[in-house]
């Protein structure tokens, strides 16, 4: 009679083992977070579905600077359609579209799939994870503002007859247009990701952050055009109008006859300290949220 | 119609923050026009027809409250998973969108009408009204309707009908349609306020809409007739453990 079988009752010692590798740290895990998160912004490596609406509103914040280029290829040389400061004026627009629907899924996503109390148990302090998804929706958002503009300097320059030329009499436009651009995708980004982390239902978010652009809109250019004294201040509380005139105050433009920024009578510094106050509280604002957040 | 239907959806799209949120929002366009008012303009009908109702209410807030109600009403379940428990029970598909459309036509026109009517009373104030109030309440009752019925497909279609619908209006409503005028034929913010112009009776100085009375009411017709059958005709067609 054959024994019975001997694996019953047989314990294998498989061991606990210690983990004697390279540890990477604090440093390694904000950077994997922040680019992780920007390939995210843009749907890279995830489903074909969830990059068709990055893609499709970045393609829009490119549009004009490829008509532009397209015209140029054809009508051929000094077709200067486009400045710098009013495709800014434009491109708040994708930038402003951008926020409403990927801000919700930079904070949304790690909150709904209760996967911060994983990062948050590593390397990664609370302060740090705010700060590299702040981050990495920024760079997201300068794809947006800088990119066309690099490539309509670029492109313009190889349209013109002398490429030497043309880099050296717009040179002076690149410092204003970096600082413009840098400071659009902060101020705009901040807050959209300080509005979209107070709520883990994607739904709610995008239209929170919508009802923040479109809202205050009308509203500041009402009080601004038609109310006026006190209420010109109101041009500080709609995000397209103080980004505008922070872009001109950047340039050094005069704004346009009976534009907001013209009938606000606000210097244009106060939009450029607007920005940096918008930027510094939603950047606060996040940073707090995800100090006290239950993961 | 599916009377439990309805009252699900009621109670799931009205929960006590959202109402008092969505008041809150109602109350822009009204402080706006207490605002103008007190400032005290010439041409009020002008501003009150063109600027107030046709731009603020037509443009922005009618949209964005379809918006919200229009893709939570059936979009929602899809997100939370119910769906599957309406979708399996012997109720016809055709009873259930038109159930959800009810509730969500009902509740964006009553957020928008109760903001147009206050805030254009307000701004035509001791003003000869020439049907602005009446044309408008009308256009938005009905815009509502299409744009509810638009966004409700687009939530059966996709699970992102939010930022779609967000893209249409603001990128093709409001920056295509003014470059190409051909566009205005497939553009339901134009319905509306062709709708609008069959009361409103005022110089076109004043308020100049860009689509014809009749065409306006015909495609507006078409268009949410059309979307209520893609909707019912992509509910037939889906299957249970198939996300939105």
């Amino acid at each position: 009679m054959p024994p019975a079988d001997q694996r019953t009752g047989s314990i294998y010692d498989l061991g606990y083992r210690r983990y004697d590798g390279l540890r990477l740290g604090r440093q390694h895990a904000v950077l994997s977070l922040y680019v992780y998160t920007l390939r995210g912004a843009f749907g890279i490596g995830r489903r074909a579905s969830s990059k068709i609406i990055p893609i499709i509103i970045t393609v829009i914040a490119f549009l004009p600077a490829l008509i532009q280029l397209g015209v140029a290829a054809i009508v051929s040389d000094e077709v200067d359609i486009i400045r710098p400061e009013n495709y800014f004026g434009f491109v708040q627009v994708p930038v402003a579209l951008f926020c409403a629907a990927i801000a919700p899924e930079i904070t949304g996503r790690d909150m709904r799939q209760r996967t911060l109390s994983l990062y948050f148990s590593r390397a990664l302090e609370r302060r740090d994870y705010a700060l590299a998804k702040l981050a990495a929706f920024a760079t997201a958002l300068m794809v947006l503002t800088l990119a066309p503009q690099a490539l309509l300097l670029v492109g313009n320059g190889l349209a013109s007859k002398d490429l030497a030329d043309y880099v050296g009499d717009n040179w002076k436009d690149m410092p204003r247009t970096i600082i413009s651009g840098v400071g659009i995708a902060a101020a705009m980004g901040a807050v959209a990701l300080a509005i979209a982390a107070q709520t883990s239902r994607r739904a709610y978010a995008t239209i929170a952050v919508v009802a923040w652009f479109l809202v205050t809109w009308p509203i500041s250019g009402i009080l601004v055009a038609e109310v006026g004294g006190a209420g010109r201040a109101a041009a500080l509380l709609s995000p397209f109008d103080f980004v505008y005139g922070a872009t001109l105050w950047v340039f050094d433009v005069e704004p346009d006859q009976d534009s907001v920024q013209d009938l606000a009578e606000i210097p244009l510094w106060g939009y450029g300290a607007a920005v940096a106050a918008y930027a510094a509280a939603g950047t606060a604002l996040v940073i707090r949220r995800f100090g006290r957040i239950a993961a | 119609m599916n009377g439990t239907l309805i009252r699900l959806t009621a109670r799931q799209l009205l929960g006590q923050k959202r109402t008092v949120l969505l008041l809150l929002f109602g109350l822009v366009p009204v402080l706006i026009a207490v605002l103008y008012r007190v400032a005290g303009n010439d041409e009020p009908q002008r501003w009150a027809a063109s600027a107030l109702n046709a731009r603020l209410i037509i443009g922005t807030f009618l949209p964005l409250a379809a918006l919200v109600f229009g893709t939570a009403a059936l979009g929602s379940e899809f997100e939370d998973g119910t769906a599957v428990y309406i979708l399996s029970k012997p109720i016809p598909r055709r009873v259930i969108v038109l159930s959800k459309l009810l509730v969500s036509w009902l509740a964006t026109a009553g957020v928008v009408l109760a903001a147009t009517v206050v805030a254009t009373i307000i701004a035509l104030w001791g003003e000869p009204r020439d049907g602005i109030l009446v044309g408008f309440a009308l256009a938005v009752v009905a815009g509502a309707l299409v744009y509810c019925a638009l966004f409700m497909w687009l939530s059966v279609l996709t699970s992102r009908a939010l930022i779609v619908g967000l893209l249409y209006v603001f990128i093709w409503e409001g920056v295509i349609t003014r470059l190409f005028a051909g566009v205005r034929f497939f553009s339901v913010r134009q319905y509306t306020l062709g709708i609008a112009d069959t009361v409103v009776d005022v110089p076109a100085r004043v308020f100049n809409p860009r689509l014809g009375e009749m065409e306006a009411v015909a495609l507006a017709t078409i268009t949410t007739a059309l979307t209520v059958y893609l909707a019912v005709r992509r509910l037939r067609r889906w299957e249970i453990g198939e996300a939105s």
